[in-house]
């Protein structure tokens, strides 16, 4: 404990932080750092080796590969959604029910509705967009707790999916729309372009727009960037929006690739997009929600939990792993903040003047 | 050891408060590192009296309560007895023995909860076992009686009004024992967040305790309060005390003056120059603290505001920035009527705006300097490209301009609290803001960035600017400001500029402002 006296001497002292070291902490606190920030590198090129080692024949195979790009496409498409409103400081919950909810949608429009396959498309990503506007709505207008209000749009959509599927399998789905989620042009499946499309208009969007600027300022401090002359308020609404447009977009993608929808599709995507948003903070841009750190996250658990099920893991291997993955992602996002912020306080309270 | 002064203070209210002082300081000194503490305090209250202990900021006054409180330990050589029971400074747990009680200027109250669970938190439930909230609430209720206090127990705090919760504070810092003995009660400030009508309800519980024979020290700025409620004042500078004095053989006039350290001179109406085109007029402005204030501010002007705490000085500028909700009053910008409805309306009509609270309200703190400093105005337009390096070359010259050295990618949390506010200053100058609005802007800033912070604020008031700037630093009004404004109660009361405004003038303008109307004297 240092006493109050010593408070009073020091703020001189601390004017003179050579302009060296304030460049090294901005890159995430020196050479530890930069390890931290490709960790998930390294952990996804151990997992390769590991599982590459031990079952050769299956894990080291194109097919693999592709399996796993393209079933992550989705993930990486919804996830990616949710970044905005993360990045706003708002938590989307529905997003994954969101997603199952769209695929209903589509799905039961352009089979049993009798619909063309464009326009249940649009529909669906039209009304994912709604429900995201009303969870905007009420975060940002009402200032409800964003957990609150989209763990009630869940159970809300939960029943909207269940009644407009009939509690049945809707399917097979029109060629358009399983043509659209299925090409492989030049030997490349489709759904991993669009997943590289959705996230390259994120990044755009977040990192190289005045847009994704104030969003970002809303959720590191609300009311500075308020006093700053930023509309919290509408930016935290879009962020809503956004993330509703990606699970609506996602749905209707799962829905084509899958060809028949189930009435429970969706609620498995809410843990594996939250990790890797999370997970995603430590990497390549530590604290900060961003959108390659995500990808690669997605990726590296995916790479995992496959492993596991190709050495023979049960199902229940890839809800462990995401869980596991999830709490270890958090802490260490919570740990390297607070260290961040322990080098902080200490400097705060050396400013303070004498009593 | 005197054995026998702890027998009385069960016996009765009055025992022991008969003959020992209610509180003897000898030789009282702490010295701190930086210079400024205490040296060789003698105070001796008397027991059933209201001493007032009055001086400038800095001049000890609370370090002095810290040290009574056990917060601080003093240096070698003090003695100190509280109701003839000896006290052994620097120990939290010794004070309270003693019978010391303290009301700190944070109440230290929890507004979303009523007043028998604050007055409950405070010691501890009557019965840990089962909990019954009639019994908590007749409890609560008696020790408001026993000191006649008219509040019900089940309102929540936060509908109480500021002095209410002023009485709850301390009837839970006197109610935590059954015991009756006399105590010495601490009030810091007290009346610094009330209105002058509510003061008088404080007023009435501190004449209460005094006839029940307890003694109460009275920290204040506002005067007029002293000769109201005081019998003694003891006034302390630079870490001295430079009078104990019985409040009958003082005037207003000697009191400021023993304050000061000099005679001061009376304040002459200030002329004001109103020559400058005008660029802000604010009309009938009302909302938060400001009951009604009208501001004009010209071109090029450096306008200073001060103010006792409390009396709307600081939710003016909130006011003007669209920050704080405004319930009436009109905001002309050169001629033309405008409407700021929030921050982001003030920023587009060139209105700047830097908060106090410089890691919380004006600064992203685990933001670089670059993203700081563009935040009002994001570079490029729709569709274009925000880019790292060009960002860069837009900053650099605001950094050059309020002498930062660091890069622009720093994070600002790695900065000295002073580069912190040049960084500040240099987002709000990099808008060409025709209004500046700045908050304390040289709080807890090393002297070489206070001198920078003044050239840039007397270069953009060249360029055609209008600053208007708060601070509570009167020697730093009178220094840097053309004219200044003071408030009080939610108005503006008295304006000084040219030859009227000195430091002198400034501290009596704050200080005259009085709940009774001293000011005519």
């Amino acid at each position: 404990m240092t006493s109050p006296a010593d408070t009073a001497a020091e703020p001189v002292e601390t004017a003179s932080i050579p302009a060296s070291t304030s460049r090294r902490s901005a890159r995430g606190g020196g050479s530890g750092g930069l390890l931290l920030r490709f960790s998930g590198l390294y952990i996804w090129a151990a997992i390769i080796v590991v599982f590459g080692a031990l079952v050769p024949q299956t894990f080291l195979t194109v097919q693999t590969a592709t399996g796993i790009a393209t079933n992550e496409a989705v993930t990486i498409i919804v996830a990616v959604g949710l970044l905005f409103s993360l990045a706003a400081g708002g938590f989307d919950l529905s997003m994954a029910q969101n997603l199952g909810f769209a695929a209903v949608v589509v799905a039961t429009l352009s089979t049993v509705g009798g619909h063309g396959p464009w326009f249940s498309a649009l529909v669906a990503i039209a009304l994912s967009t709604a429900v995201g506007a009303i969870n905007g709505f009420f975060v940002s207008v009402i200032r409800i707790n964003s957990l609150i209000a989209t763990l009630a749009m869940t159970s809300i959509l939960l029943a909207a999916t269940r009644l407009v599927s009939g509690q049945q399998f809707r399917g097979p789905l029109p060629d358009a729309l399983r043509e659209t989620s299925n090409a492989e042009p030049a030997g490349v499946p489709i759904l991993v372009l669009y997943a590289l499309i959705v996230a390259a208009a994120a990044w755009y969007l977040l990192e190289h727009t005045p847009f994704g600027r104030r969003l970002y300022a809303t959720g590191a401090n609300p009311e500075a960037a308020f006093l700053a002359g930023v509309r919290t308020g509408r930016h935290l609404f879009a962020s809503f929006v956004i993330t509703g447009f990606a699970a609506g977009l996602a749905g209707v993608l799962l829905a084509g690739k899958i060809g028949s929808v189930g009435p429970d599709i969706g609620p498995s995507y809410l843990l594996p997009s939250f990790a890797a948003c999370f997970l995603g903070t430590t990497q390549l841009k530590p604290g900060k929600f961003n959108v390659w750190g995500t990808i690669l996250s997605i990726l590296l658990l995916a790479t995992g939990v496959k492993g596991l099920q190709l050495l023979g893991g049960e199902q229940w291997i890839t809800d462990a792993f995401n869980g596991l993955a999830l709490l270890t992602a958090v802490s260490v996002a919570v740990v390297s903040a607070r260290r961040a912020q322990s080098g902080r306080t200490v400097r705060r309270s050396t400013g303070r003047s004498a009593p | 050891m005197d054995v026998t002064t702890s027998a009385p203070r069960g016996a009765g209210p009055r025992g022991a408060s008969a003959s020992a002082p209610a509180l003897k300081v000898q030789g009282l000194s702490k010295t701190f590192p930086g210079g400024k503490g205490l040296r060789d305090v003698d105070i001796e209250i008397a027991p059933g009296t209201v001493r007032a202990l009055l001086g400038q900021n800095g001049c000890g006054k609370s370090t002095f309560i810290k040290v009574l409180a056990g917060v601080y330990q003093p240096d070698a050589g003090a003695t100190a007895e509280v109701l003839g029971n000896e006290l052994s400074l620097g120990s939290s747990r010794g004070a309270r023995e003693a019978g010391l009680r303290f009301i700190h200027q944070d109440l230290g109250l929890i507004s979303t909860l009523d007043v028998t669970d604050n007055l409950s938190l405070g010691s501890s439930y009557a019965n840990t076992g089962w909990l019954s909230g009639s019994r908590e609430r007749r409890r609560a209720q008696r020790l408001l009686d026993r000191y006649g206090i008219e509040i019900d127990v089940r309102q929540r705090l936060d509908h109480l009004s500021p002095a209410e919760q002023t009485l709850v504070a301390i009837a839970r810092a006197l109610g935590d024992d059954d015991s009756s003995a006399p105590r010495l009660i601490v009030l810091d400030e007290p009346t610094a967040a009330l209105q002058s009508a509510e003061v008088a309800l404080l007023f009435g519980l501190i004449e209460r305790l005094k006839a029940e024979g307890n003694t109460v020290m009275y920290v204040s700025h506002r005067l007029d309060e002293v000769f109201a409620i005081a019998d003694d004042v003891t006034v302390l500078r630079d870490g001295a005390v430079v009078a104990n004095r019985p409040v009958a053989e003082l005037d207003h006039d000697s009191l400021v003056e023993l304050i000061l350290g000099r005679t001061v001179e009376g304040i002459e109406p200030g002329q004001v120059h109103r020559d400058a085109p005008i660029v802000l007029e604010a009309r009938d402005l009302c909302g938060a603290t400001v009951e009604t204030a009208d501001l004009t501010l010209g071109r090029g002007e450096i306008v200073g505001i001060t103010g006792l705490l409390g009396s709307g000085y600081e939710d003016l500028l909130f006011l003007l920035a669209g920050a704080k909700p405004r319930e009436r009053g009109t905001i002309e910008l050169d001629g033309q009527l405008v409407e700021i409805a929030d921050p982001h309306a003030a920023v587009g009509h060139g209105i700047a705006f830097a908060p106090a609270d410089r890691k919380r309200l004006s600064s992203i703190q685990g933001w670089s300097l670059r993203e700081n400093i563009t935040l009002p105005r994001v570079p490029t337009g729709a569709g274009r490209w925000l880019g790292g390096r060009a960002e860069h070359r837009d900053v650099k010259p605001w950094l050059e301009l309020v002498r930062v050295r660091h890069s622009a990618n720093s994070l600002l949390s790695t900065l000295s609290g002073g580069n912190q506010q040049r960084v500040v200053l240099a987002r709000w100058l990099r808008i060409d803001a025709k209004v500046l609005l700045l908050q304390e802007p040289t709080s807890g800033v090393d002297t070489g960035a206070k001198h920078d912070i003044y050239v840039a604020l007397r270069e953009a008031a060249a360029g055609g600017a209008a600053v208007l700037f708060s601070s509570s630093d009167p020697e730093e009004l009178a220094a840097v400001a053309d004219r200044v404004i003071v408030m009080s109660d939610g108005a503006v009361t008295t304006e000084l500029s040219g030859g009227s405004l000195t430091v002198d003038n400034l501290i009596r303008a704050s200080l005259a402002v009085a709940p009774q109307g001293e000011r005519a004297s």
